[in-house]
């Protein structure tokens, strides 16, 4: 490495490595113990708070609700993204185009706090939904600080992010081979099912991660949708701060969360390479 | 001819059509409503027979609270976007003109903050601000958000430096320009469209992060998701709806004003 190329790298490599420094340093404060009642912690290290975890009957349940709603969340994700991803690559309707990508970096810009509050007045229990429902004489339905209301928030926060992934790498796959299906009389269907889709796969599974790594991380819509009532490992991770300000075990948990990550991550890496190998091996 | 036009039109058939356009109804759904509620004269309702009121914005910008947080956000993003720039910048340089041993892994390792949840990086910078006895507030958010954004600072520049011609910096070596004149005069101003894509992203998600600040706030130093958040928790009246419609303004200036300086296609081809 010459000595320009170390200068120039510098100012983001000390950025880096703080960031690494504070990570680790967290990592450490998870080998202590917090003093009861108080919020000093203290050595020798032990692992003590690895222990309370793995019987700790609520942190297993908010890994696997963390699992099941980041998995639910994709998959819907990925049914409802296609299509507009799809309108937005293939559409020869320049207006439809354009008003769709402005609309998704709007929303894509417009923030998060400012979509979760929308989707307590919606959802809530005074909220559109429930208006409409008392108006016409039915009883109220529990749509807030349930799943179904993570769900939907974490759904809306994360479709955005999956078309505009998707729509860059569909546009790349040349119309033309699936007007040549279709000249050589196969369905719109069939063309796409044989064509476009294993063309679009790589694509596919790069948006598909991004958004797996999204849901399971997403903290916000959690916390202010699911009311306390849907623990998932961000919320669990909070709690401990702000409730029992027990950092030692927050530190813990965060450990086990990263590690889920990384083994979750590196599952998603194989299974695209496996992809990649399958599709360009029939390609060519 | 005017056959063939119609099925060109048509290769996306009209279910997918109007499947994507249930989608995008989707994803637009909660802003209207968050217009409408802050405009609502009644703090329980979102359509009241009472008609429409400006008096949420006018509480919005007179709670001391919010106004002190929408100055800690804006001077926050602000600096976070210099700074995120000012650093990029050179990195760019090594990511896409230099070759040497470990550059790949720098490049991932670069994208590690973007990766880890929120939630983690606040509560690690929170207990590590707590030990080093520096103490939440102003600058470690400013840090915090300077590290999260910087990968997103550094994909469009590193797409927009990858599609320049470098020999066109190399002609102007030739005529007799330092290396630092020759990237100054002839590449810097084709990395416009990078710096604006970037400085776009840092600035908006410096504005609108909340699962690393909210660690960092101090019962002095708020921003405004973190008060937005706490006012929505004790108080809850359309006056956050206020708020909401007024960054939701922002964002569509904010897209036409990217459509104006470089076009949608080009930023997007950048992120």
């Amino acid at each position: 490495m010459s000595r320009a190329t170390f200068l120039l790298a510098l100012p983001a490599m000390s950025v880096l490595a703080l960031f690494l420094i504070v990570l680790l340093s967290f990592a450490s404060v998870s080998l202590m113990v917090v003093d009861p009642g108080g919020a000093v912690f203290h050595g020798p290290p032990t692992l003590t708070n690895y222990g309370k975890l793995l019987v700790s009957e609520g942190a297993w349940r908010a890994v696997l609700t963390t699992l099941r709603l980041s998995s639910e969340i994709t998959v819907l994700t990925v049914l409802f993204g296609y299509p507009l991803a799809r309108v937005l690559a293939r559409s020869h309707s320049r207006t439809l185009r354009r008003v769709i990508l402005f609309c998704l970096v709007a929303t894509f810009l417009s923030g998060g706090v400012t979509r979760a509050y929308a989707w307590l007045i919606i959802l809530g229990n005074q909220g559109l939904i429930n208006q409409g429902l008392r108006a016409v004489g039915l009883p109220r339905a529990a749509l807030i600080n349930n799943e179904f209301a993570v769900i939907v928030s974490v759904l809306n926060f994360v479709l955005p992010f999956f078309v505009l992934t998707l729509f860059g790498a569909l546009r790349t796959i040349p119309e033309t081979l699936e007007h040549a299906a279709r000249n050589l009389g196969a369905s719109r269907w069939r063309s796409f099912v044989t064509v476009t889709l294993p063309l679009s796969l790589p694509g596919l599974a790069a948006a598909t991660s991004l958004c797996f790594a999204l849901s399971l991380g997403a903290f916000l819509f959690p916390q202010m949708l699911g009311g306390g009532r849907v623990q998932v490992l961000a919320t669990a991770i909070y709690d401990r701060i702000q409730a029992s300000y027990d950092v030692p075990s927050a530190a813990a948990l965060a450990v086990l969360f990263l590690l889920l990550l990384l083994l979750m991550l590196a599952v998603v890496g194989c299974i695209r390479r496996l992809v990649a190998i399958r599709f360009a091996g029939e390609a060519t | 001819m005017r056959r063939a036009v119609i099925d060109h039109a048509r290769s996306v058939s009209p279910a997918v059509t109007a499947l994507g356009l249930v989608t995008l109804g989707f994803v637009l759904l909660p802003l209207p409503f968050i217009v409408l509620y802050a405009l609502s004269r009644n703090s329980y309702a979102l359509f009241s027979s009472q008609g429409f009121t400006l008096q949420w914005f006018q509480r919005f910008f007179e709670n001391d609270r919010f106004m002190a947080a929408l100055q800690n956000s804006l001077a926050v993003s602000v600096i976070t976007t210099v700074a995120a720039l000012i650093i990029a910048a050179p990195t760019v340089i090594v990511a896409v003109r230099h070759r040497f041993r470990g550059r790949d892994l720098m490049m991932a390792l670069i994208s590690a903050p973007l990766l880890v949840p929120g939630v983690i990086t606040g509560t690690a910078a929170l207990s590590f601000v707590a030990q080093t006895g520096v103490g939440p507030g102003f600058w470690p958010i400013t840090v915090a958000m300077i590290c999260f954004t910087l990968p997103l600072v550094l994909r469009p520049l590193v797409a927009n430096l990858s599609g320049l011609d470098s020999d066109l910096e190399k002609a102007a070596r030739n005529l007799g320009a330092s290396p630092l004149a020759a990237f100054w005069t002839v590449t810097m101003p084709q990395l416009a469209p990078g710096l604006v894509a970037g400085g776009t992203f840092a600035f908006v998600e410096a504005m609108d992060n909340f699962s690393i600040t909210v660690f960092l706030t101090s019962i002095t130093t708020t921003t405004l998701p973190v008060e937005a958040y706490s006012y929505i928790r004790d108080i809850d009246d359309p006056t956050v709806a206020a708020m909401a419609t007024l960054l939701i303004l922002m964002s569509v200036g904010v897209v036409f004003a990217i459509e104006w300086l470089l076009g949608l296609d080009r930023f997007l081809d950048m992120s």
